[in-house]
C-alpha cells in the first residue's frame, strides 16, 4: 500500500515538472541583450517568461511581450523606463514597483516624445504609467491597479506632465490615486474607465481637449478640471463617487466647458461649479445630461455666471440645484432659445402639447434656503419636520423664499442618454425577504395570537368604547 | 374569538406558555393575552392595512422614476420609507401604549387584572410583551410588502440594507411603546392618554426639530451642539442609525454629520443605539415605577 502511495506521489511529482518548464531565474538583462543587439526601429519578440529586475530603454524599438511576459521589479523603483523617443512597447506584464513616495516609483515611466504603451498589465505598482515630455504618445487598452495603501498615499494611474497631443483611451483603472493630466493641451480621453480610486480624470491647466465615453465608478470624485479651458465631457458615465466632495463632475476656474450627454448618477453632488467660467466673456454650455439620485444635482457657487442650462434632466436629486453659499444663480441661464430642463420635481402642465411646460419651474424651497444660510440643519434632513417646512412655505406664500434661479421653459420629458448597463443582481434575496418578513410576522401572529393564554376579560365593553 | 375557543381542545394555559428565564410565567401569559387581543382588535388591522400600503406606495414611487436602471438602488427608497417610518411608526407605537393600560382603567377591567395573584409589574410587562409583538408584526408585514416592490421593481439590492432598516425600525417601535405605556400609567382616562401620547408624537417629530432648526440660526448653535441635541431626540437617533448603516458614515447629513462621524468614528453606531435603547429603559423602568405606585395591591 505505502509502495503505491510512493509510485503516485512520484509520478505526479515527474508529471509536475514535466510540465512546467524549469526556469532558470532570468533577469531584465536578457531583454536588454536583445535591445542592444537590435537595430534602431526593429521589432523585437521577448520570449514568455518571468523577468526580475527593472528595464531601462534608450533605444527606438518595438518590444512586444504577446501577452505572456512578465517584468517584476521585486518592490525597487521604477520598473520601465522609456528614454528613447517612438518607442512601443506591448503586452507586457508590470508588476511590484518601489512605494517610496519622493522617487515616485512608477510601472512606465515615459520621458520622450512618440511612445506607444497599449495592452499592458500594471500590477502593484504605485504610479503606473508616468509620462514626462512625452508628447504625441499612445496609452490604449492598459489595465492598471495599484497598491493597497490609503488612497492619499497611492500614486497616480496615469500621469501626463507637459505631454501634448497624447491618446488615452480604453484603460481600465482600479485601486488607484487619479489619473491626471498637468499641463497637457490637445489630448483625446475616451473610454476609460477608472474605479475605486480618489479623482478619476483630473485636469490641471490643461486645455483643448475631449474626454468622452469614460466610465468613473465609485470614486472619491468623478471628473475634476482645474483652470483649464476648451474642454467637451460628452457621453461619460458617473456613478456613485460619494467621497468627502464626492463631485461626479467638478469644474473650477474653467472657460468655455462643454458638458454634454453624460449621465451623473447616485453621486453626493452631480455637477459642482466653482466660478467657471471665470473670465468675463466667456460661457459653460450644460446641455442634454442625465443628471439624477444625487444628493445635490447642481452645486453652484452664487458668483459663478454666464452657465447655459439647456435640454438636462434633473431626476430625483435629493437637492435639484444647490447654492454653495449665500446668493442666487441668477447670472446664469437655465433655458436656451425656449428650452429649459426637465425637472422631476415640477408641478405644472403642457396644455398645448409643445413639450414645453406652460409654468416656469421656480427652484424655491423654504428648506433649501435655510440649508443655504445654515449647512449644519443638513442633519434634520429626511425628517417629517423637512416636509412641515415645505408645507408651510407652500401653504403660506409670503414664506416662500426668493427662486434661486427660474427655467421659463421646463422640458416635459427628459433627455434620452445612453447609459451603461448597470449590474442587476438577483431579486431572490430580497424576494426571500419579503417572504420571510411576511410568514414570520403571520406565523408569530397566528401561532401567538389565536391559542387561549389567559381568558380575556368581558369584551363587551371594548366593543362599545373604541 | 369564542367559537375559536370552544371549538379548539383547549389545553391548560401553564402547558402552552414555555418557562422563559428573565419573564415569570403570569408575564408571559398577559403578553400572549394581549397579543390575542391586539390581533382581534380593530385599531391592529388598521394600522397594519394602513403602513402596508403606504410602505409600498413609497417603495413603488421612489423606484418609478428609476425605471429598472437600479442606480438609485436602495438608497431612495430607504429615504422614503425612513420619513414614513418616522411619521407613523411613533405614532401607532405611542397611541396603542397609551390606550392599553389607562384604557383598562377606564373600563374597570385593570382591577380584575389586578386581583389575579401577579405583580403589576408583571401586567406592565406582559403587556409591553405582547403589544411588541403585536406592533412588530404589523411593521414586518408592511415591510414585507415593500421588499416585495423591491424585489420586483429593483432586484435584490440592498438586502442588508433593508433588513437593517427593518431590525432599527422594530427597535424604534419598542422603544415609543415604551414612551406610550409611561403614557398610560401616568392618566386615568383612554382619551386622554390618546392626546398627551399624540402631543408628544407631535413634539419628537416636529417640534423638537423644528425647534433646532430655529435655534440654530438664531443662536448659531455650533456642529457638536446641534449633533449632541438632535440625537437626544429618539426618532432623529434612529434616523440617524439608518443613515449611518445605509452609507457607513453621516457625510450626508452635512458638516454635523460630518463631525459627529470624524469624532465619533465606530463608537458612533453604538452611541445612537444607546440614546434609542435609553429611552426605552428608562421609560418602561419609569412606567413600572409609577404603575406599582399607583396600583391599589
Amino acid at each position: 500500500m505505502a509502495r503505491a502511495v510512493i509510485a503516485i506521489l512520484t509520478l505526479i511529482m515527474l508529471a509536475r515538472v514535466g510540465i512546467g518548464t524549469p526556469d532558470p531565474i532570468q533577469t531584465t538583462d536578457a531583454i536588454s541583450t536583445l535591445i542592444d543587439n537590435a537595430q534602431p526601429g526593429a521589432a523585437i519578440a521577448v520570449p514568455p517568461g518571468i523577468y526580475y529586475g527593472s528595464l531601462r530603454i534608450t533605444k527606438t524599438v518595438a518590444l512586444d511581450g504577446q501577452g505572456s511576459v512578465i517584468i517584476d521589479a521585486g518592490s525597487q523603483g521604477t520598473v520601465v523606463e522609456i528614454l528613447a523617443p517612438g518607442v512601443t512597447f506591448r503586452g507586457f506584464t508590470i508588476r511590484a514597483s518601489g512605494d517610496r513616495v519622493d522617487r515616485e516609483p512608477a510601472g512606465i515611466r515615459v520621458l520622450a516624445p512618440d511612445a506607444t504603451i497599449e495592452d499592458c498589465v500594471l500590477e502593484d505598482v504605485l504610479f503606473g504609467i508616468d509620462l514626462k515630455g512625452a508628447s504625441n504618445s499612445i496609452i490604449q487598452r492598459n489595465t492598471i491597479s495599484g497598491k493597497d495603501l490609503k488612497p492619499g498615499r497611492r500614486g497616480d494611474a496615469i500621469r501626463l506632465w507637459w505631454s501634448h497631443g497624447c491618446i488615452v483611451e480604453d484603460n481600465h483603472v482600479s485601486a488607484a490615486r487619479d489619473m491626471v493630466f498637468w499641463y497637457s493641451e490637445d489630448l483625446s480621453v475616451r473610454r476609460n474607465t477608472v474605479e475605486l480610486s480618489r479623482y478619476g480624470l483630473h485636469f490641471m491647466y490643461s486645455h483643448n481637449t475631449t474626454l468622452s465615453e469614460n466610465t468613473l465608478r465609485g470614486n472619491s470624485v468623478g471628473i475634476y478640471l482645474m483652470y483649464s479651458n476648451n474642454i467637451t465631457l460628452t457621453s461619460n458615465t458617473i456613478v456613485n463617487n460619494r467621497g468627502s466632495s464626492g463631485y461626479a463632475i467638478g469644474l473650477k476656474d474653467c472657460d468655455n466647458i462643454v458638458v454634454r450627454s453624460n449621465a451623473l448618477l447616485a453621486n453626493r453632488v452631480g455637477l459642482y461649479i466653482d466660478n467657471s467660467p471665470s473670465s468675463v466673456d466667456s460661457t459653460g454650455a450644460i446641455e442634454n445630461n442625465f443628471i439624477a439620485y444625487n444628493e445635490v444635482g447642481a452645486l453652484i457657487t452664487p458668483n459663478t455666471h454666464d452657465n447655459i442650462f439647456t435640454g438636462n434632466g434633473f431626476i430625483e436629486n435629493e437637492e435639484q440645484v444647490g447654492v454653495h453659499g449665500r446668493g442666487d444663480l441668477t447670472l446664469n441661464h437655465f433655458s436656451k432659445d425656449g428650452r429649459g430642463n426637465f425637472w422631476s420635481d415640477y408641478a405644472g402642465f403642457d396644455h398645448d402639447n409643445n413639450g414645453i411646460g406652460d409654468l416656469e419651474y421656480r427652484a424655491s424651497s423654504l428648506f433649501e434656503s435655510l440649508l443655504a444660510r445654515e449647512p449644519n440643519l443638513r442633519l434634520l434632513v429626511h425628517s417629517p419636520a423637512q416636509q412641515a417646512i415645505e408645507f408651510t412655505a407652500r401653504a403660506l406664500p409670503e414664506m416662500r423664499p426668493d427662486p434661486k434661479f427660474i427655467d421659463p421653459a421646463p422640458l416635459m420629458t427628459p433627455p434620452e442618454v445612453t447609459l451603461a448597463t448597470s449590474s442587476s443582481t438577483s431579486p431572490l434575496g430580497m424576494a426571500l425577504s419579503a417572504a420571510g418578513l411576511l410568514a414570520g410576522a403571520a406565523g408569530v401572529l397566528t401561532l401567538l395570537g389565536r391559542s387561549p393564554g389567559l381568558p380575556s376579560p368581558p369584551r363587551a365593553p371594548r366593543r362599545s368604547r373604541t | 374569538m369564542s367559537t375559536l375557543t370552544a371549538t379548539a381542545p383547549a389545553p391548560p394555559a401553564a402547558a402552552l406558555v414555555p418557562a422563559c428565564p428573565g419573564f415569570s410565567r403570569a408575564t408571559l401569559a398577559f403578553a400572549r393575552r394581549e397579543l390575542r387581543d391586539a390581533v382581534t382588535s380593530r385599531w391592529f388591522p388598521l394600522y397594519t392595512i394602513g403602513f402596508a400600503v403606504l410602505a409600498m406606495a413609497t417603495s413603488f414611487m421612489a423606484l418609478a422614476g428609476s425605471g429598472s436602471m437600479g442606480f438609485a438602488g436602495f438608497g431612495r427608497t430607504a429615504a422614503g420609507l425612513l420619513n414614513l417610518v418616522m411619521l407613523i411608526v411613533p405614532l401607532m407605537a405611542m397611541t396603542a401604549g397609551a390606550t392599553s393600560i389607562a384604557g383598562e382603567r377606564e373600563r374597570g377591567t385593570l382591577l380584575y387584572l389586578l386581583a389575579q395573584p401577579v405583580s403589576p409589574r408583571e401586567i406592565l410587562l406582559g403587556k409591553f410583551l405582547g403589544l411588541s409583538i403585536a406592533l412588530c408584526a404589523s411593521v414586518c408585514i408592511g415591510f414585507s410588502l415593500s421588499a416585495a416592490v423591491l424585489a420586483w421593481k429593483a432586484g435584490g439590492t440592498g438586502v442588508g440594507s433593508f433588513l437593517m432598516l427593518v431590525a432599527m425600525t422594530c427597535l424604534l417601535t419598542v422603544v415609543m411603546l415604551s414612551v406610550g405605556l409611561l403614557i398610560s400609567v401616568c392618566t386615568r382616562k383612554a382619551s386622554v392618554a390618546t392626546g398627551v401620547a399624540v402631543f408628544t408624537w407631535l413634539a419628537f417629530v416636529f417640534l423638537s426639530d423644528l425647534g433646532l432648526m430655529a435655534g440654530t440660526i438664531v443662536f448659531k448653535l455650533r456642529v457638536q451642539e446641534l449633533f449632541t441635541l438632535a440625537m437626544l431626540n429618539p426618532i432623529q437617533a434612529y434616523k440617524m442609525s439608518v443613515v449611518n448603516g445605509l452609507n457607513a458614515s453621516l457625510d450626508v447629513l452635512g458638516p454635523a454629520g460630518a463631525y459627529a462621524s470624524r469624532h465619533y468614528g465606530s463608537a458612533l453606531p453604538w452611541m445612537l443605539l444607546g440614546v434609542l435603547t435609553a429611552w426605552g429603559a428608562l421609560s418602561l423602568t419609569l412606567a413600572s415605577v409609577i404603575f406599582t405606585r399607583k396600583s391599589p395591591a
